[in-house]
């Protein structure tokens, strides 16, 4: 009974351009891709949050290592002219790293929040774009703008993926949720083994199609993927940036 | 006429007069020279040109003098020394007889001396001897003349660009609408179509000038990523430079004349339909157009790969409408393999922002650093890498030694300490530090 309900609310769920496409992005970690249900749905939007600012990079990264999976990508990364100087522009040699052909990407900066969801929505749209990358510094979105570009997503089956600095409050129609941030790649290793790699904590906070989780994700140069991460110490729950409490 | 704001207002009324001709120039200071052959025939004749034009400027409460004839320098002369729009096509030498000898735009010099023997009017030297002339006041009066009689060429510098292709309408009532400058952009951009095609051609620039009923003008440009044709993906754009332009557009009372103008054009391969890849590819362009057109082209840019071994040269952001077909980073990964360049950061700073670091050895990697008033423990450092300033270059700066580190709570940065010990001065400081980007 339970099952044969759960299959009747996919197939009501399940939105009317994304018919031909290949639905999920298998991450290749057997634990996440259970979680997620087969993989990273495409054609919807997934928000990406650092847990602060100063964790942008480790989000970015991920965010793209995410991108990464999807076959013959056209990524199209829209952030804001604050957002540059701030963090940065994206650095072709480092992108290459993340087996990502800096050749395919295309790079956006908008002056304003509006123009950020414009671009995105256009970007999306657009058949000939693997995945979207949208960057937006702290502040709301509307469930309006959220809503609008999930549809958008789906309609191209393009992955959508909304990067923040800090962990929104606000509930979201997303897909999932993820709270990414930096993981240190020295502690709890032997002195022998100590390398630096890219390594992240991602918690998976808000998931529609099952549980959450938490996992230690590492960038592998060899497998040009994510992988868990060996020798992962205990994932503490994410620490979010709680503004000051209200005294009465 | 002599203040900057006069010379503001020449402009406008410049381009005002766009509407006759797109060949305007400036005679300074106060003058404006139209190049109308080929153009009269739109407003039923040169003189009725000149009624079009007499009335609009007296409607906007100018003084003005205008002149028709075959050559600038007739005109010059009829416009300065004739009656106010006069009209001399086919009789300049009639007109220019009676005119004084300063109409021939010389020196005042040579004016006077001119004076001095008697010779006052233009009449008066056009069948003199050529040789004794020229031998007393030099060839420029002779030259002058030549032009204004049409034996000599003078050539008009337009101001502005003469477009190759150029579709314009005129409208019995003024549009304002949004929608209205649209669909006549649509049906400007259908007719050029044919032109283009016929010549093989696609449009690389586009300009939609907007002529207000008041006189303002507006000139609206648009640039592709590829030679264009399509008249609807020439709207989809002027569709986008509307919305950015928003509340400055401001139709007022309407605008009744609309030309749309293609700036550069480049040869384009005939179309070619229903073959995957190349749709996916013009589906491409057609976005990057449209964010081109609404966030301006240097908002959305591609990375090129640059022959450079300094990080920040090694990379080049360019608008993504310039950039065709590879990008130079196979060059990059062959590079990278050869020389096993060790890792490059997700994110580069505009520029290096200094820290303050402290180091355990003069030339190791730093203990701890302040970047943004936050201190970084160090715990595992990679590096150095040395790179060498551009040291053929008096400004190339020091060498610089980069390290990967990783800090207590896992955050990994690019640093780089700028200059060498071995190669400080004595009475020079401790090298600096910097950092210049982020790892994921």
């Amino acid at each position: 009974m339970d099952e044969q309900l759960r299959q009747c609310l996919l197939t009501l769920q399940k939105t009317p351009g994304m018919m031909g496409h290949p639905g999920l992005l298998p991450l290749g970690i057997p634990a996440v891709d259970k979680v997620l249900g087969g993989g990273l749905m495409r054609g919807a939007l997934h928000e990406i949050a650092a847990p602060g600012e100063i964790h942008l990079p480790a989000a970015a990264g991920f965010a793209l290592g995410l991108a990464v999976s999807v076959p013959s990508p056209r990524l199209f990364w829209i952030t804001e002219d604050m957002g540059l100087t701030e963090s940065g522009a994206p650095h072709g040699a480092g992108i290459d790293a993340f087996g990502f052909a800096p050749e395919r990407l295309v790079t956006v900066s908008t002056a304003h929040r509006r123009d950020l969801l414009w671009a995105m929505e256009e970007a999306l749209r657009c058949r000939a774009v693997g995945a979207v990358i949208g960057e937006m510094r702290a502040g709301e979105i509307g469930t309006v703008a959220v809503r609008r570009l999930s549809l958008a997503a789906a309609e191209s089956g393009t992955l959508a993926l909304l990067l923040r600095t800090t962990p929104p409050r606000d509930a979201s129609t997303a897909a999932t949720r993820w709270i990414v941030g930096t993981a240190s790649s020295i502690l709890g290793r032997e002195q022998s083994e100590r390398e630096i790699r890219s390594r992240f904590t991602a918690h998976l906070v808000r998931n529609r199609h099952g549980p959450a989780g938490s996992w230690i994700l590492e960038w592998s140069d060899i497998d040009e993927r994510l992988i868990l991460a060996t020798h992962a110490q205990p994932v503490a729950a994410p620490t979010f940036n709680r503004s000051p409490r209200q005294v009465a | 006429m002599s203040s900057p704001a006069d010379a503001i207002l020449l402009e406008s009324v410049a381009d005002w007069c766009l509407r006759y001709t797109p060949l305007v120039a400036y005679d300074a200071p106060d003058g404006l020279l139209l190049d109308i052959s080929g153009c009269a025939h739109l407003y039923g004749g040169e003189r009725e040109l000149v009624a079009d034009l007499s009335g609009r400027l007296e409607n906007a409460g100018f003084g003005y003098s205008i002149a028709v004839a075959g050559t600038i320098g007739a005109a010059w002369a009829a416009a300065h020394y004739d009656k106010p729009a006069s009209h001399a096509c086919g009789e300049e030498r009639a007109t220019l007889e009676s005119l004084p000898l300063s109409a021939l735009r010389l020196q005042t010099a040579t004016v006077a001396g001119l004076a001095r023997v008697g010779l006052k009017h233009i009449g008066d030297i056009i069948d003199l001897p050529r040789a004794p002339l020229t031998a007393r006041f030099r060839s420029d009066v002779l030259r002058q003349l030549d032009r204004a009689l049409g034996h000599e060429h003078e050539p008009l510098t337009p101001r502005l660009p003469v477009a190759p292709y150029v579709a314009e309408q005129r409208f019995a009532e003024p549009i304002a609408r949004e929608e209205d400058v649209l669909a006549i952009t649509r049906r400007l951009a259908r007719r050029l179509q044919f032109a283009l095609e016929r010549r093989g051609d696609g449009a690389r620039r586009i300009e939609l000038t907007l002529f207000r009923t008041d006189g303002v003008v507006r000139r609206i440009a648009a640039g592709t990523s590829r030679p264009l044709r399509d008249p609807d993906d020439i709207r989809e754009l002027f569709v986008e430079r509307l919305a950015a332009l928003a509340d400055a557009f401001d139709p007022g009372f309407g605008f009744d004349m609309a030309r749309l103008s293609v700036v550069v054009a480049e040869p384009c391969p005939p179309e070619q339909i229903g073959i995957g890849g190349s749709e996916d590819a013009s589906e491409l362009c057609r976005l990057v157009d449209r964010l081109s057109a609404r966030l301006r082209p240097r908002r959305v840019r591609r990375l090129i790969a640059q022959d450079s071994h300094i990080p920040e040269l090694a990379e080049a952001v360019l608008p993504a409408q310039a950039v065709n077909g590879d990008a130079g980073w196979a060059g990059f990964r062959q590079y990278r393999e050869e020389t096993k360049l060790p890792p490059r950061p997700l994110r580069l700073l505009a520029r290096p922002e200094p820290i303050e670091a402290v180091a355990e050895v003069p030339d190791g990697p730093p203990l701890r650093f302040r970047w943004r008033r936050a201190l970084h423990e160090v715990i595992a450092a990679e590096g150095p890498e040395r790179i060498e300033g551009a040291w053929w270059s008096e400004h190339g700066g020091p060498a610089r030694d980069y390290f990967r580190v990783e800090d207590k709570s896992g955050l990994r940065f690019w640093l780089f300490r700028s200059g060498l010990y071995r190669d400080l001065a004595q009475d020079a400081g401790a090298p600096t530090w910097f950092l210049h980007g982020t790892f994921a």
